[in-house]
């Protein structure tokens, strides 16, 4: 069967085991099953012996049930929850370099302004910026210094903690 | 003796009631057979890896026990690899002991290193490398009991050679398992009255029958049910057995290879209640168009076989056993229905039809086998038209009479894996059924049988080809034969002898009897040849990309 465009993006909470190969079993699930990772983000939680996955991934209507369900039945997994509504916060951190032409230094530093990046280091032709917002602020930010042009880009992906005291023990 | 790993490896076969192994020694597995030497377990030494994993499956189909192989780092863990998959695939209950290189030389492209935990990823339920001897029974203890918990599984442990060799303490007494169950198990009372009630009001149920209700042996139950609502069954592949199949309930095997009445009455009944099957494309065929009519209860203890392929109208997630018995009470006794006797009008139309089974002079040949052999005989039926003559022929009276690869369909099962059976079930006798295929892929085995004096029946049924590939050929690609004959210049006989087993030859359907009779009187192992003609096909067959519904009988043309 050819494979089928998943146009949709679903982000995704995984408490695993801290141990190593658990990474390589929750990766297998999506390839098996012919998602996409779009993005991936692994630390460690308050507790050492436990570690969230949050990751984006490609999506459409059967992901939801299926790959649940699949995280569900590894060994290593303790919880896995999708990310969705207000009940999380959201952010990425994204680096980006841009080559600033002559003259154009003041209309980048305006733009650094407005959208309230941080400068990580400069050189007179070259600047690498530190971006952080939700993955919508984070792309649109991206969109405006393509116009400038960027060399280099690197981001986390989307990480998230729950708006509330959560109920879980880890 | 100081203890070491090894000790303790031994100290957990026991205390889980292991008291046979299939393997193969090597450089990094000598730890533990060096410590196998005084315990009770018997080690059957295979002469091949695969068979190894094979003959723990069988061992484990027959008894329901956990089936135990050991291999040694590289090679021998790679070759178990396809007997994990076929384990994988029918849920068998597998521990799979694989020793490694040092932790030292981890990474390093030692000699006979391979990352077996990366290649069987996703072919096992679990899989653990052993860093810490302390943690080495724990380990050992979660792998068995993962194995047979929830859906079992294989499970691998790796066992590096310095763990091991590794001196340490025995292990402490086992206390309860700090593991976690990864499936349901309170009861959805809500869940089960729908089903109930469902069943009560449909006029046309029938029940699908999968391998789970051997894996739980839920056996008993389902046969209550069946007698209670007085509801028809059929079975898929890895379900058969699990009632007797002479019951006056069975409409036979569903899906690709199934039998005519099966397929049939799937397609008109109005509820399926399906128990420990995963709808595989096998008992489907086409999904669209597969039970149109129906609204469907699905039982399973694994959350992902509910609603994978076909919609389920009622899942139910939880043990098989536990789901029937609370199902049992809210059934309706039911008299015999107007649908009981459409299903024997129907059944009547194809004995009308279809003179024989479907399987030919080969069906018969099987029929009779079954006649000559024991009342208490397991067979073990290999891949390939063999493995669809068997199933639809051989009558399986007990649950756990009939194994087959039905999931991998893997060639070269039968002969190992009858191996597995016998050493578990010795008081019941075991006949390997194979193609002339299929046997090329383990003859090896001969050797342990003849070594080991195991008393197995061995049928090879020669036609030449790859019968079911031939058949494939022949009805779906114009019938241009390519890469399927396998000539007629090989003496099983001789080749048997050669391993010190006596043998005979037959032609099916040119009175086998007198063969038949000499096999079944020899006290040991025997090889029977059974010639038959490669154009002897399985029918009625489902093309690729039917329904269920659509049988051929006969060449398109």
């Amino acid at each position: 069967m050819l494979r089928k465009t998943r146009e949709q993006e679903q982000t995704i909470s995984i408490l695993v085991n801290n141990q190593p190969g658990v990474l390589s079993r929750v990766g297998g699930v999506f390839g098996r099953h012919g998602y996409n990772i779009k993005s991936l983000c692994v630390a460690e939680t308050t507790n050492p012996e436990v570690s969230r996955i949050t990751l984006t991934s490609e999506s459409d209507p059967d992901f939801t049930d299926k790959i649940k369900k699949q995280l569900e039945k590894l060994v290593d997994v303790l919880d896995v929850s999708y990310l969705s509504g207000q009940s999380y916060v959201q952010r990425e951190l994204m680096l980006i370099g841009v080559t600033v032409k002559e003259g154009a230094y003041s209309d980048v530093l305006r733009v650094i302004e407005r959208f309230g990046c941080r400068i990580v280091t400069m050189t007179p032709d070259y600047l690498v910026l530190e971006v952080t917002g939700q993955q919508d602020e984070t792309a649109a930010v991206l969109k405006i210094f393509q116009s400038f042009g960027v060399e280099e880009i690197n981001r986390t992906g989307s990480i998230a903690v729950e708006r509330v005291k959560p109920q879980r023990k880890i | 003796m100081e203890t070491i790993g090894a000790d303790i490896v031994i100290q957990i076969l026991k205390e889980e009631g292991v008291n046979a192994i299939f393997g193969y020694p090597g450089a990094n597995t000598l730890p533990v057979h060096d410590r196998l030497v005084g315990s009770d377990i018997r080690h059957y030494l295979m002469r091949h890896e695969q068979a190894a994993a094979h003959a723990s499956d069988g061992y484990a189909r027959a008894t329901g026990k956990v089936g135990v192989c050991i291999a040694t780092s590289g090679p021998g863990a790679t070759n178990l690899v396809t007997g994990i998959a076929t384990a994988f695939m029918d849920s068998t209950p597998m521990v799979a002991l694989t020793a490694q290189v040092s932790t030292g030389l981890l990474g390093q492209d030692a000699f006979q290193e391979t990352d077996i935990i990366g290649i069987t990823l996703p072919i096992t339920k679990h899989s653990y490398q052993v860093h810490d001897v302390n943690n080495l029974a724990a380990t050992l203890r979660q792998a068995f009991e993962l194995a047979t918990t929830g859906r079992p599984g294989p499970v691998l442990v790796d066992l590096p050679r310095d763990i091991l060799s590794a001196k340490c303490r025995p292990a402490e007494k086992k206390s309860a398992p700090a593991l976690k169950t990864n499936y349901k198990t309170e009861e959805d009372r809500d869940q089960l009255e729908k089903i109930a009630k469902t069943l009560n009001q449909s006029e046309r149920p029938i029940l699908i029958i999968g391998g789970g209700v051997k894996l739980c042996n839920a056996f008993q139950l389902v046969r209550e049910l069946i007698e209670k609502a007085k509801i028809p069954f059929v079975t898929t592949m890895m379900g058969i057995g699990s009632v007797d199949s002479v019951n006056g309930y069975n409409l036979g095997l569903i899906g690709t290879h199934g039998n005519e009445l099966a397929n049939r009455m799937v397609h008109q009944c109005d509820f399926i209640l399906a128990v420990g099957t995963r709808f595989s494309d096998r008992s489907t065929a086409l999904i669209e168009e597969f039970a149109p009519l129906a609204k469907i209860a699905q039982i399973d203890i694994d959350p992902t076989s509910i609603g994978k392929s076909v919609k389920i109208n009622l899942p139910y997630v939880g043990d098989i056993r536990d789901a029937l018995a609370a199902l049992l009470p809210l059934i309706d006794a039911k008299e015999k229905s107007e649908w009981l006797q459409r299903i024997q009008s129907e059944r009547d139309a194809i004995n009308g039809k279809v003179a024989d089974t479907g399987c030919g002079p080969a069906g018969d040949f099987i029929h009779m086998l079954q006649e000559a052999m024991p009342r208490e005989t397991t067979v073990t039926a290999d891949v390939g038209l063999n493995q669809i003559w068997t199933v639809r022929t051989w009558q399986a009276r007990s649950p756990r009479s009939l194994i087959t690869s039905g999931g991998m369909g893997t060639m070269g099962f039968s002969l190992p894996a009858a191996i597995g059976a016998k050493v578990g079930t010795p008081e019941r006798a075991v006949i390997a059924i194979t193609g002339d295929g299929g046997f090329y892929m383990n003859i090896q085995e001969l050797a342990t049988i003849s070594y080991y004096n195991l008393p197995i029946k061995i049928v090879v049924i020669n036609n030449g080809h790859l019968g079911m590939i031939r058949q494939l050929q022949d009805l779906f690609y114009g019938a241009r034969f390519n890469t399927i004959a396998l000539g007629d210049k090989v003496d099983f006989v001789a080749v048997a002898k050669g391993f010190g087993i006596p043998g005979g030859t037959v032609v099916v359907d040119k009175d086998p009897g007198t063969g038949i009779a000499a096999m079944v009187k020899a006290d040991g192992p025997y090889l029977l040849e059974a010639i038959v003609d490669p154009e002897n096909y399985v029918y009625p067959i489902i093309p690729p990309g039917c329904s269920n519904a659509e049988m051929m009988y006969d060449r398109l043309d």
